[in-house]
Formats: C-alpha cells, structure tokens, sequence
C-alpha cells in the first residue's frame, strides 16, 4: 500500500492543470437542462477537441486509450479547477458509453461512441417506469417484435435531460410473460421517432432535469438492441456499475472543497464557537477524507483486478448521505436566509434541494443497505 | 497510489488472524489466560515494531486490525510502540493519566508503563507489582497510581501519532468482529419463520454496521500510508482514521447487540465484549474535534 504517484501521473496532473487553468469557461452553466443544453454541448466539444473526453475509452472510437488512475487525476483536478459539470453529457459519458463499450457491436460502437465523446449526441436513460423505480426487475414497458422491428409500448420516468436527449438507453420487456429480470433487452432508442412523448417535471428546486416518457407504438429496429435479444439485465447491471463505482470520483473532489468553505464560513460567521457545530465539521472533515481513501482504494482494486471490488455500493451509500450532511450544514450556517430562496437559484438552498435526489437516483439509499448485507454480509435475499 | 494490500501483506493478514483465531478467541476474552503474553511473546507478536524488523506502518495496521479483532491485550499497543521508539524490549502496560493518578491497563508483569502525557507520548518504570482489579473491558486488568514523578519524553512527534494509529487499527478490528457476530447471527437466528436477516429492518442495521467499518478501514489504510510517506498531512489523516474508528466500533458494539436481542444484553453472549472494549478505546490517544479542525 501507498499514496504516492508515478513521475509519469505527476507529469500528467500537471498537464491537466494548466489546460483546465486555461480554458475553463468564464460564465456559468446555466442551472435548468432546457437552457444549459447549448453550454454542455459546447464545452464538451472543447472538451474533446483538446483530448480531455473518454480519457480511458479506446482509442478506436475517439478516446485516448489511457489508464484509469490517468481518468481519476483528470477528474480530480476538473473538480479542482471549478469546472462545469458536464450536465447533459452526463448520462452518455458515465452509463452509456460505456455500457456500449463493454456490450455493443461492432457497428453501433462506431457510430455512437464518437457521437457521445463529441457531445454532439445527448443520451437518457430509461430504466425506472412509474411502477417500477427501484425494482428494475418490475418493468411493464414492452417490445413486441414484428419482422426487424420491436413496437414499444409504455412509460419511463425520472429519466434525466430526457427533454434535451436525442438517444435513450431504454430496457424493456420484449419476451411476452416473462417474469422479474428475464426476458428484458437493452436497446438504443432514437428519442425523436414517431410514437414518443416527453413530458418535463419541474423538481422542487424548481428546476426541470428530468421528464416522463410515453411511447405509443414506437418503431425501433431489431439492430438497436444491444448485448443480445432478452440480455437486458445483464446489460443494465453493467451500466450501473459504472454508476456506482468510479462515477462519483469528481463528487468526492466536490465534497473536499465543500467541507472546507464550510469550515471557513463557521469561522468567519463565529458559529464554530457552538460545540456541536465544531464537532459535526470535525467529524465531515474525517468523512470526507475516509470517501477518498474508499476512492483510492476502488481504484487500486480496478488496477488489480480488472474490476471494482464488493465495496462500489458502500461508496454510493456514504457519498450521497455525506453530501446532504454538507449541504443540510450549509443551510444551517444560513440561518434564516434560507427563506429568501427563489425558485431555481444558484445558492446554498438549492443545493440543499436538489440533494434529496442523492438517496433516491440510482437505486435508493434502502435498496444500497439491501444490496451491501445480500452481497457483502451474505445475509439472505429479502425479495 | 495503491490502497490495497498485496500478496505478502495478505499473507501476513490470514497468518495473524489463524493464530488468534487458535490461541486467543474472542470469547475467551473475559478470562485470559495466564501464559497468553509469553505466547504472544515468543510468537514475535510483541516485537514486531521493532525498527530491526522494518515492518511499515501499512503492513502494521494491517495486523493489529486483526489482533484488534480478537480483543487482543491492550499492552500490545503501548509495548509496539515502546519498541519503535524507545527502543526498550519487554511488556509496557498503557498509561491513561487522569487528574490526580494514573489508570495503568494491562500491567500484570510489566515493567514500564506508556502513555500519552500532554501533547507527548512518555514512559515511567512501574515500582513492584501493581494490585489490579477488572476494568469495564473484561479482557484488561486495571490499576490505579498515583501521577509518576519522573517520566521520561518520547522525543520524536510521531511516537505518539504511532500509538494512535495502532490503537485506530484496534478500533477497527473491533468494528470488524461486531459486524461479523452480528451478519452470522443474523444468518442462523429463526424468527417468523425466516431467518433474522431476512427482514430489512435488521438487514439494514448489519448493512449500515459493514458501511461505518468499511469507511473506517479506508481511512485507516491511507492514514498509514501518509505516515509512511512522511506527508504533512499525516496527523490529519490518523486523527480521521481515529475518530472514525472509534466511532464504528462503539456503534457496531451497539448494534451488535441490538441484532442479538434479549440474548445480547446478557452477559453469557459475546456482544457486549466489543463494545466495552470500543469504550476502553475511545479514551486513547482520542481524536479530539480542535486537532480534526486545525488547518
């Protein structure tokens, strides 16, 4: 075990550094997807023209072929220098790349990886349905095939940028009675086809980032299915282990940033007199410390092994409760500002709002405590 | 950077664990036996930080997280640390200095005493035999002295960043054997027809016990390894690696024995030897919240 770093990677934080020193963009990312859309596209396009996208993607389809711990130390110093959030680019960089990396053909590699990398195609996701949520196995949306077609179907819902999406990574059922995680496929569908219709929620931040979807017999054909006809669990679970491994690296940056203006705003403000409020600071600061250590040592067992360990869910879990600890001390250290809140700003209270998505997106808080005492622990199955 | 351990760390780790496992089980220890120091003696376990063995600090957490887990003596620490830094052989018991006297943990046959004295870490001869009663934490003997008139600093900072780290280990390792007692019975108590971990309720608890010990663990691993690395932020980092061990280990104590129900709060079960151990624990070298918040 240890924490230093190679010449080679000290040389590569280096580079990342200057070009993020140099073209991190001056304005903000506008806040609601409607009108960020334009903003993530062209910052990713920057992104890519300079190298920066798909830094471990192969080389093949537009990325650089380089390692993992290079895709952690980029990402680390993109928090570092403030950076916008690649928004809209989030789901096709983090879920459906590479799931298509890992499960897609030959033929649909080529033509959506470069897309993605570009920002010039703007992916959803389209895994929970209104009855379903967390239970990914009790999806209704079906796809009945007809000649090289499949008709869909049904409803999605909570599907993030699915207003400002052009493709959707959609599972549903295309094997009629199947029960539960069988007969389930994982298909590339085109958001704009005839049959599909998007109706945007407004959150309680007052923000709209995600959407409900209708389809009314939507045509997609039979060659947009990835991993094979009825493979669509195995598809999806590939997809949400990038979710909970290495796709919080940056969130973690975040976090380190967020404890220390914390701290300095208690100082500056005198509540760090307040016992309790010294001791809860103390006690995010060795929090937020012990999320990069489970980072680190995530990233070392990719090395290793090929694959994140066991312990991927224990990292969701605590970064995303950590993270409503800190933003529920930012509003506290607020005092009674926080009444002045307006809809869709930029401050402490929105953050404060939209972290209630932290232990639901994803798989909720509960079903991560199920998933760490079935898989960690072996105890048995409650569903 | 590499947080994982690797073949020879691994095979130390599973070598540390069989031999507790065989000559010091976690429920014998209420009643230690009276030969187990020389054992662990002349099994090397006590010299093991010497600075002839060139063991570092990683490979040590390692190791005492698995002493740590089988409750192992509590002079083990002070007697590590000793070795290191003062280079002195032979048991040293655990000085807590309180007001007017001194707790000595664990002093049967020892003839010195470590501790942490201000913001240094000291040691002092021990006089004679000392008289020892039980402590709250069954498996440590405890005697009261009166405050040493001559102790003699540790000079080098880091002996007592040393103690703290091993004794974060310990904390770790206790957080580890409560989570484990707590997912196995879990797994075999029958309630309902089904086995007690079935229901989230209690399926949850174990879950949020193998969270608080896997975040503890992390920490634990990189603090070592500042230590070894010489980094600026090292006494940070243990002083973390502490608080949050501390606090897996009390709480998993707990819930340990809130997953055993009525069985648990008795004294015939083992939970509550975990968790009286965490609060023997917390009292070491603690992680206090001004050295968490300094800059």
């Amino acid at each position: 075990m240890d924490i230093g770093s190679s010449p080679e990677e000290m040389r590569f934080r280096e580079e990342c550094r200057e070009w993020l020193h140099a073209n991190v963009p001056a304005e903000k990312r506008p806040l609601d997807a409607a009108d960020a859309i334009d903003f993530d596209k062209a910052w990713q396009r920057r992104l890519f023209d300079a190298g920066w996208a798909g830094i471990n993607w192969p080389t093949d389809y537009g990325g650089r072929g380089l390692s993992i711990v290079q895709q952690v130390i980029w990402l680390e110093e993109y928090a570092k220098a403030h950076a916008p959030w690649i928004g809209a680019n989030f789901v096709g960089i983090n879920h459906g790349g590479p799931t298509l990396i890992l499960n897609a053909s030959e033929e649909q590699k080529a033509y959506h990886l470069p897309r993605i990398l570009k920002g010039e195609a703007i992916w959803c996701q389209g895994f929970s349905e209104p009855g379903a949520g967390s239970d990914l196995a009790g999806i209704k949306t079906r796809g009945r095939i007809e000649g090289d077609e499949l008709v869909v179907n049904g409803s999605k819902i909570w599907t993030s940028f699915a207003h400002v999406a052009d493709w959707q990574e959609l599972v549903l059922r295309t094997e009629e009675g199947s029960l539960r995680h069988k007969g389930l496929s994982w298909v590339i569908c085109d958001i704009h086809a005839p049959g599909i219709t998007v109706r945007p929620i407004r959150k309680m931040s007052g923000l709209t980032e995600f959407a409900e979807v209708f389809y009314d017999d939507v045509r997609i054909p039979l060659a947009n299915v990835v991993g094979g006809l009825g493979n669509g669990w195995k598809v999806a679970m590939s997809t949400l282990s990038f979710e909970r491994g290495t796709g919080f690296i940056a969130d973690q940056v975040k976090q380190s940033q967020e404890i220390e203006e914390l701290i300095a705003k208690a100082r500056a403000n005198g509540m760090i007199k307040d016992d309790r409020i010294a001791d809860q600071l103390a006690q995010m600061r060795a929090e937020v410390a012990a999320v990069r250590a489970m980072t680190y040592r995530n990233i070392s067992e990719v090395v290793r092994t090929g694959q994140p360990g066991p312990e991927a869910s224990v990292i969701r879990l605590f970064t995303s409760e950590l993270g409503q600890r800190l933003e529920r001390m930012a509003v506290l250290l607020m005092g009674e500002d926080i009444i002045d809140f307006a809809y869709g700003s930029d401050d402490a209270v929105g953050d404060y709002l939209r972290g209630f998505a932290a232990t639901i997106a994803g798989g909720t808080a509960q079903i991560q405590r199920d998933i760490i005492g079935e898989r960690l622990l072996g105890l048995p199955k409650s569903r | 950077m590499d947080l994982t351990p690797n073949d020879e760390q691994i095979a130390l780790q599973t070598a540390t664990a069989d031999w507790c496992s065989d000559h010091m089980p976690l429920v014998g220890a209420r009643s230690r036996s009276a030969g187990l120091w020389q054992q662990l003696d002349t099994m090397g376990w006590t010299g093991m930080t010497a600075p002839e063995m060139g063991l570092d600090h990683a490979t040590e957490t390692l190791l005492f997280a698995e002493l740590g887990r089988f409750l192992a003596p509590v002079a083990l620490l002070s007697t590590a640390v000793a070795a290191r830094w003062t280079g002195a052989a032979g048991k040293a018991a655990l000085a807590l200095p309180a007001q007017e006297h001194v707790r000595i943990l664990d002093g049967v046959e020892a003839s010195r005493a470590l501790g942490a004295f201000g913001d240094g870490l000291a040691c002092f001869p021990l006089a004679g035999q000392l008289s020892s009663t039980s402590s709250l934490d069954q498996s440590t003997p405890l005697a009261r002295i009166v405050c040493p008139a001559e102790i003699e600093p540790v000079d080098d900072p880091r002996a007592l960043l040393h103690l703290q780290l091993l004794t974060a280990a310990y904390a770790v390792g206790c957080a580890d054997a409560a989570r484990d007692m707590a997912a196995d019975y879990a797994k075999l108590r029958q309630q309902f027809d089904r086995p007690i971990g079935w229901f989230q309720a209690l399926k949850h608890l174990c879950s949020d016990m193998a969270v608080r010990a896997a975040v503890a663990r992390s920490q634990l691993y990189y603090a070592a390894c500042a230590l070894d690395a010489d980094d600026i932020d090292a006494a940070f980092h243990i002083a973390a690696a502490k608080r949050l061990a501390d606090q897996a280990a009390l709480d998993n104590g707990r819930a340990n024995i809130q997953v055993h129900g009525g069985i648990g709060m008795t004294d015939e079960a083992h939970p509550h030897l975990c968790l009286k151990r965490a609060h023997l624990l917390q009292f070491i070298v603690p992680a206090e919240t001004a050295a968490l918040l300094a800059a």
